[in-house]
This record gives C-alpha cells, structure tokens and sequence, in this order.
C-alpha cells in the first residue's frame, strides 16, 4: 500500500502528544516536575493540533468535515471523540496549573494518564482491519503506546533542563520536602525513560513479530492475470507482509530496530547513571524514537497489503 | 426489502471485459478507475480427477455488496451506507474523502475520483436496478455469465439479459461444492461465483 504521510504524522504527534500528557501526570502523581507541568501541558496540545492539522492533509473533502462524525463505529469518529475527551482533562489540567498553588491533583493526573492511553489505543484500532491481515492485531495498539512511552520521558527530560524544579521551589517550603520531591522526579522520569524504552523496544520487536505471522492470512490463487494492468508483475502473497527480509526489510531492521529501538534504550540505560550528560542523550534518543517511529509506520504501510490483493 | 446481488457462472464467462466497457459507459468511470474487472484465474495445476488439463477461469470482480460491509463500517459521515435493497452505494455529497472505506475492503475495489475528491464504486447500476432494469454489465455479458437477482428468491431466478432465468438457462451446478465467494473476512459477500470441475482458487 502507498505511504500514507498525513496519516503517519498524525499518528506520530498524537503518539508523542499522549507521551508527553501521560509522563507530566506520571510526574505530578509522583509529587514531583512542579516547573515542567506548564510546559510539558503547552507541548503536548501544540503535538496535538499538529497531528490534528496533519491529518487534514489526508482528507479530500476537509470543507465537509463537519457533514457529521454519527457513525459510532467508525474509528475516525472515536478517534475525535476522545481527543476531545483529552482536550477537555488539558484544559482542567491547566486551570489547576494556573492556580496561585499549582498542585494536579491525584485524580487529574490518574485522569490524564488514562486519556493518554485512551488516545492511542482508540488511534490504533482504527487501523484494525480484518481486511488488512497485517494491521488486525492488537499488538499495533502496544506498538504505539511504546511509541508514546519513549517520547513522553524523552521529551519531559529535555523540558525540565529548561525548566528545574530547584528554581521553582517556594521560599517558604521546607526544604527537606522540596529537595525529596526535586530528586524523586528525577528519578521518576529517569526511570520512565527506561522503561518507555524497552516497552518500546519489545512492543514494536512484537508488532514485527504479528505481521510477518499474518502472511498466511492472505488469499493465493496460483497463477493470475490483470488484463487492465498487463505489465503490472504478479504479486506474490507470500511476500506480501515479509517484513525481515522483504522490500521493506531495511527500513524494519535498521530504522525500528536498531534507530528506533536499540539506541533510544542504550541513551535511556546511560541517562541514569550518576552525573551522565541527560540532555544530549534524551536528545540523541528523541531523535532516534522520532525516526523509529516514522519508519514503523512506513512498515505499517509497507506491510499493509489488503486480503485479498490482486484487483 | 430486498438482497440484491449478482450470481456468476465462470464456466461462461470468456475474459471478454464487455462488462469492464459497458460499466465504464454507462457510469462515466474515470481513466484509471475500474468499478469491474475480470482476472484470469490460473493456469494452475488441476485438481485430482477433473477433466481440463489445466485450471483456469476468469473471474469478473466487483464491489461485492456485503451483507456486513466493512466500508460502512469505518465511514465517519455515513456517506458508505447500506440501501434496503441490500446494495451498498456511496453519497458523494457526504464523503469527505478520508479513505478508510478503501483501506477496509478486503477487495480493492473502491477508488478515489481525482476529479471529484470523493471515493467511488460499483453501484451495481443502481439508477437502473432502481426502475426493473438489470445492472449493465449483466445486459451486456457477452457470455451470458452475469445473472441479476434478489438472493432471498434463489439463485435459479437470477435474470438474464433476454429474459432467461439462470436456472432454465444454465448448466446444472451443485450448490454444495460449485458455489462460491470470494474470501469472507466476516464482511459476508453477498455475490455468489459458480465454477464447475475446476479447483477455486482461494479462500473463502
């Protein structure tokens, strides 16, 4: 199937959108990341809009997109539904930043993180398509939460170089408390960002793993000819979703596993060690999270052959 | 209420593509786009006992009406929708072009007008089942392989172009083991294949 480049953007930004919502609640359950609140809710609805303008790029037709999301079953008009639903916890989110004490809490953040997930689980399963065998597996829905679990630290960590808890402590708080609090949200992110990694590491080794079991889904009629498309070559059924060492084995290889997953876990393990240089390898690590996940969605589409693949 | 569909017969049917111009005719199909096409099957092995020394048939596909469509499914504007008649038509004027429809059907035949912006298909000649008359690829089946008809009735009064029904006119079948569809992800196809003394290729 043809890359679908708004979609894929749009997946991607509502995946780090997520990210970066669901680690900024990870944060504030943890009692820590007060000065990184602000900002990381400003970069999650900025990822949001992006991802919604991009997906705009996709439609034929965005003047009739008010002509009505009635359709419950549609997975576009769930999708809309729980952005808004997430627009909804961001905008109570930051009336309660925006409070002279600006604590989240508990149930705001239990909230967000459930939105967050919410949000890519239900972006996901829109690609569930019985008649694509290699996008009809909840593992996909696994695949981009590990996809939103590494961009979310990653991300945060970069936020709160710019924006230290040690600054935004109160003159008046003691400073036993503050001190615990600054040192458990760092390790709290440090943590997430570990952990992000290797759940993403294995989900999207696991999502690989689902397409290429899909093969034998496909429908194969021997011999064929399109007479519409006479110097088309015969396609090959048996190849249609061979990700490790088909056409689209270099980008699987080399841009999920090794870019997208080995290096963001290798930057996150070192990220933790006492006195490691956090903002270069959350950067080095975004970068890679970025291009992985942008090259397990050209495998999605790649991958993305219908059942039955010959009209 | 109605299930509307077509039956055909592949041991009639001659590759001719009649039905691919006559569609392309009648409903203004762009250069590019095909609302039918007819593949030639094989030549495959031949199954144990039958008689050709090789397997191979045509096979003219189609916007399949399913019974449970995916496309209607994923629809965001209920522009894809289900008519009683039990074919499945587009309204232009809702699509917004989102595509998913195309991306659902386990057959391909959906396609996006260039022109128009909006997703496209096999109507089943609506404008003209609508008024009694038959689908155009069926008027103009060269082979008389394309009956027209309401599933609920039988496949043996599927109608013909000149007035035949397709159980007077056509040879015998075992509706057991000569009747198939094309592969059923759950979206139940509702057009029926019927091949005789040849191994259908593919699932089901």
């Amino acid at each position: 199937m043809e890359m679908q480049w708004p979609l894929i953007l749009f997946t991607l930004f509502m995946a780090w959108s997520a990210g970066v919502f669901g680690t900024a609640a990870v944060l504030a359950l943890a009692g820590g990341g007060k000065r990184v609140q602000m900002p990381a809710l400003v970069t999650s609805v900025v990822l949001l809009a992006v991802g919604g303008i991009a997906v705009f790029f996709h439609l034929e037709h965005w003047d009739r997109i008010f002509n009505g999301f009635g359709n419950p079953t549609s997975g576009i008009t769930q999708e809309l539904i729980v952005i808004v639903l997430m627009a909804v916890v961001m905008v109570v989110y930051f009336v309660y930043l925006r409070k002279p004490e600006p604590v989240v809490p508990r149930w705001l953040a239990v909230a967000a993180i459930v939105v967050s997930v919410a949000l890519v689980v239900v972006m996901s399963h829109s690609y569930n398509m019985a008649a694509r065998p290699a996008w009809d597996s909840p593992l996909l829905w696994l695949a981009y939460l590990g996809n939103a679990a590494l961009f979310g630290p990653l991300t945060v960590t970069l936020l709160a170089a710019s924006f230290p808890d040690a600054e935004g402590v109160s003159e008046d708080a003691p400073e036993a408390a503050s001190a615990k609090a600054v040192v458990r949200a760092g390790s709290v992110l440090a943590t997430s960002g570990v952990v992000g990694a290797v759940a993403n590491a294995v989900l999207s080794v696991a999502w690989g793993a689902s397409v290429m079991m899909s093969a034998a889904s496909f429908t194969e009629v021997g011999l064929y000819w399109d007479p519409t498309h006479p110097n088309y070559p015969i396609v090959n059924p048996a190849e249609a979703a061979n990700i490790l060492s088909g056409e689209a084995s270099l980008l699987f290889w080399i841009g999920v596993v090794v870019i997208g997953c080995a290096v963001p876990v290798v930057c996150a393990a070192l990220g933790r060690r006492k006195g490691a240089p956090a903002v270069p390898l959350a950067g080095v690590g975004l970068a890679c999270a970025i291009v992985g996940a942008v090259c397990l969605r050209m495998v999605f589409y790649s991958a993305g052959a219908s059942v039955f693949m010959f009209y | 209420m109605a299930r509307y569909a077509l039956a055909i017969d592949c041991n009639r049917c001659v590759g001719c593509m009649a039905c691919n111009g006559a569609c392309k005719m009648v409903n203004n199909v762009p250069i590019g786009s095909f609302w039918n096409k007819v593949l030639r099957i094989g030549p495959n092995e031949p199954g144990q006992d039958e008689v050709p020394s090789h397997d191979f048939y045509f096979l003219p596909v189609q916007c399949q009406h399913c019974e449970n469509p995916e496309c209607v499914k994923v629809c965001p504007t209920g522009a894809s929708h289900r008519l009683p008649d039990g074919t499945v038509q587009i309204d232009k004027g809702k699509c917004i072009g989102c595509q998913f429809c195309a991306m659902s059907c386990p057959y391909g035949v959906r396609y996006l007008n260039e022109e128009e912006r909006v997703v496209e298909k096999c109507t089943l000649c609506e404008q003209q089942i609508a008024q009694g008359e038959l689908p155009q690829c069926v008027t103009n089946c060269v082979g008389m392989a394309k009956w027209f008809g309401d599933l609920d009735e039988g496949i043996e009064s599927f109608r013909g172009p000149c007035g035949e029904t397709m159980g007077d006119f056509c040879e015998p079948f075992d509706g057991e083991h000569d009747v198939h569809t094309l592969t059923d992800v759950g979206n139940r196809p509702s057009f029926l294949y019927i091949l005789r003394d040849h191994t259908w290729q593919g699932k089901e």
